[in-house]
């Protein structure tokens, strides 16, 4: 694993990169807390109608008591909608002709602050500049038949949530991810069923997991597919616990005229790439045609740290939990903070047609001894480094590690810049869900859903 | 910076990742630009009041909001009403109607170069030079959020038409980077002089505005006295209403060496800005309500290149 001094500069300084895309502003350490919001956990039995009984959404969720469903008709609503009353159902009677438009001056579609258990189903959300779906605070929430596309942050968001679903759903044309769930621990969260393509990223999450289930879903064309990470920058870290399992990721990388982030084109043509992510299951996915890495993983460099790393106790509490603790010192705090990859297993893939390695493995000055990553039973052709299922083994690994991965090439090379958010192509029709109409309120109550992981098989390629 | 809540620090080891942090660390200690220390801690010393909020995302509640760069005049409606040319150059964001006689009512309703349309307020800081020519703006963004400490649920909305400026545009001295620093990206530490930043994070300019009101004067003969910054997450008697803690951050387009940087009030260390409450009156209340009363995280500004921060098509 020696590299020489001049390679391992040039990866800390891109690497920085993605702290420096996927930081935010100084925020503060006072110990304010959410506080959802109870109630709403059934069907109220109410059905409000817009625009019969409201013109605009916003009245309707204004008017409703918590439970009520709110049933919206074909139109073009172009509003910016907040929630706040618990376990409301907002469905559009048609996903593909219920619109909300942002006109690239509103910032989010609909904004679920605080209140639990909110389902959002069948509509669109298109030309936000924020985010198409986007929750936070929340304890329950489900996403589902939802399409977002052409916004200017995320399509389908949740954030500081915990309990949530989101399923046949689309997202298309953000810079930044198609998906994201973001900043809790654990989650107990799914994504099944969706599609991701032309975002910078198909998947995102910065500090997430446990029974976190990413399943069943296709994340194709986006400058990379799936990149969750760690980061001291937002509470909960490190990200872990994700399972990422049955997923196709294909053909990420190939469309220079995505919108992307920095850290979308520095991630450009790769499939599922964890950085400085913990204890993630990657398993039966089938990953193809990848410019770089099918599947990888990788440290995560963080310049200016705004805590140091977690140890003992402090990974296995809940993040309700862990936000409490004081943070390091400043003064003790390193310059750059790394995030090493730990404990991640990458096993029964089928992955092919990567250009530098099918698998892949970086770290930034160690082996993977103290780190503990595995891969085991995948389909594959090229490895870094090489005998990748002997040298890093689920079971006893052994030899020498030679070919290993250059994180130096694997980043360094020029990318094409951000295509515009706002003049992605508009996605084709998407399927309805079963009788929009008449189908009861269903707040977001029993969410996620059970998955088997273990039944989940390989699927088949497009 | 400030720990807002005191408490022992929490015992570490660093086991599994020893061996690669010695060795990052060796090498960024040779490679990475190691910034100073936060700059003259005096003026905050002096009266304990704390005011930059750092740390990870997520812990304080907040909105935000975005603005384009409007626009550039030497007006100044809150120092010289009424004077047109009386002031050193200043760069306009939000409302995009500030001019030396504008008043918060004839700012009302105007157009803004905000995401958030109803956000009509106006924000302004002296323009920045390089070599002596001016620096257009990338944009804003605009933090609200309870001071470090305060009760969330104690804050109200500013009174329409509340005047504040912060910084010392006469400063010759370095200020607290408590309230005044320059920065390199949406991430970096608050410095007393600009940093030498890299492209992808260019320089900023953040300014945090007092978060404490006296409950009775929209503005003072100092522009100053009528509202303070909290001590210990207390607002003082003299100024007892918690309002929300604003913190702007000017983007400009400044990366790498060779600037020769200076601001329209005079060297890099007359850091200030300016802002009047000319928001949509339920707009703001809405998200004073909604947000920071409740203690909720309702946007941020995070996972977005720096070149994210975008001119916005002006509304007719």
């Amino acid at each position: 694993m020696t590299r020489s001094r001049t390679v391992l500069l040039a990866v800390l300084a891109v690497l920085g990169l993605l702290a420096a895309a996927c930081s935010s502003s100084g925020t503060s350490s006072s110990s304010a807390t959410t506080t959802p919001t109870g109630g709403g956990a059934e069907w109220s039995g109410n059905t409000i109608n817009v625009p019969a009984d409201y013109p605009t959404i916003q009245e309707a969720v204004n008017a409703a008591q918590p439970g009520d469903l709110i049933l919206v008709g074909s139109g073009i609503y172009k509003e910016a909608v907040d929630v706040e009353t618990p376990g409301l159902t907002i469905r559009g009677l048609d996903r593909n002709a219920t619109i909300l438009d942002g006109e690239f001056t509103r910032d989010n579609g609909i904004r679920v602050l605080g209140a639990s258990n909110v389902t959002v189903q069948n509509m669109t959300a298109r030309n936000y500049t924020g985010n198409g779906f986007y929750w936070t605070g929340v304890t329950g929430y489900h996403g589902s038949y939802l399409t977002a596309y052409r916004n200017g942050d995320y399509g389908i968001y949740a954030f500081d949530s915990v309990r949530g679903q989101f399923d046949h759903s689309y997202a298309s044309g953000s810079p930044d991810a198609g998906f994201y769930i973001g900043e809790c621990f654990p989650c107990d969260a799914a994504i099944l069923d969706v599609i991701s393509e032309y975002n910078g990223l198909g998947y995102s999450g910065t500090n997430s997991g446990g029974n976190l289930v990413i399943a069943n879903s296709e994340f194709a064309h986006n400058r990379a597919g799936l990149v969750p990470n760690s980061g001291s920058y937002e509470l909960c870290y490190p990200e872990r616990d994700t399972t990422i399992v049955g997923n196709l990721v294909h053909d990420n990388g190939d469309d220079p005229n995505t919108p992307a982030i920095d850290v979308a084109k520095l991630a450009m043509g790769t499939g599922i790439l964890p950085a400085g992510g913990r204890n993630n299951l990657i398993q039966n996915n089938r990953v193809y045609n990848h410019e770089r890495v099918g599947i990888g993983l990788v440290p995560f460099p963080e310049e200016n740290p705004k805590d140091d790393l977690p140890t003992g106790d402090e990974l296995t509490m809940p993040c309700s939990q862990a936000r409490t603790l004081p943070r390091a010192d400043k003064a003790s705090l390193p310059g750059t903070l790394l995030w090493d990859a730990m404990g991640n297993t990458v096993k029964g893939n089928v992955v092919s047609g990567s250009g530098l390695a099918d698998l892949a493995f970086g770290s930034l000055g160690t082996t993977n001894d103290p780190l503990g990553n595995c891969f085991e039973g995948n389909t594959f052709t090229t490895s870094a480094p090489a005998n990748i299922e002997t040298v890093m083994a689920c079971q006893n690994p052994s030899g020498a590690f030679t070919g290993t991965l250059d994180l130096a090439t694997l980043i360094a090379t020029e990318r094409p810049p951000s295509g515009d958010y706002k003049t992605q192509p508009v996605p084709p029709d998407q399927p309805n869900m079963p009788d929009a109409a008449n189908a009861p309120g269903m707040p977001a109550v029993n969410v996620p859903e059970k998955v088997d992981v273990n039944s989940i098989q390989v699927p088949a390629a497009k | 910076m400030t720990e807002v809540v005191p408490a022992p620090r929490r015992h570490r080891g660093a086991l599994l990742v020893g061996l690669s942090l010695a060795v990052v660390g060796v090498l960024v200690a040779g490679a990475v630009l190691l910034l100073g220390p936060g700059g003259d801690e005096d003026q905050a010393a002096a009266t304990g009041a704390t005011g930059f909020q750092d740390g990870p995302q997520g812990l304080v509640p907040q909105f935000i909001v975005s603005c384009a760069y409007s626009h550039s005049a030497t007006n100044d409606p809150i120092v010289w009403p009424g004077q047109p040319g009386r002031s050193h150059r200043h760069d306009f964001f939000g409302n995009r109607t500030t001019s030396d006689s504008s008043t918060p009512d004839s700012l009302l309703g105007q157009p803004t170069s905000c995401e958030r349309q109803l956000d009509t307020a106006a924000y302004w800081a002296p323009s920045l030079f390089d070599h002596g020519e001016p620096v257009a703006p990338l944009g804003l963004d605009a933090y609200y959020r309870p001071g470090p400490g305060i009760d969330p649920a104690s804050v109200v909305p500013y009174p329409h038409g509340l005047m504040m400026i912060s910084g010392d545009h006469t400063a010759t001295e370095p200020q607290s980077t408590q309230f005044v620093g320059w920065a390199c990206g949406i991430q970096g530490e608050m410095q007393v002089t600009p940093p030498t930043c890299p492209a992808d994070a260019p320089l900023r300019l953040k300014v945090v505005f007092p978060d404490c009101w006296d409950g009775v004067n929209l503005d003072s003969e100092t522009h100053k006295s009528h509202v303070a910054a909290s001590v210990g997450g207390s607002c003082p008697d003299t100024h007892p209403v918690a309002i929300p803690q604003l913190t702007i951050a000017i983007g400009y387009p400044i990366s790498g060496e060779g600037h020769e940087l200076t601001l329209a009030s005079g060297t890099v260390l007359t850091g200030h800005a300016d802002f009047v409450n000319s928001w949509d009156e339920k707009e703001l209340t809405r998200q004073v309500e909604r947000c920071l009363n409740r203690g909720l995280v309702c946007g941020v500004v995070n996972n977005k290149a720096e070149d994210v921060v975008r001119p916005m098509p002006v509304r007719p």
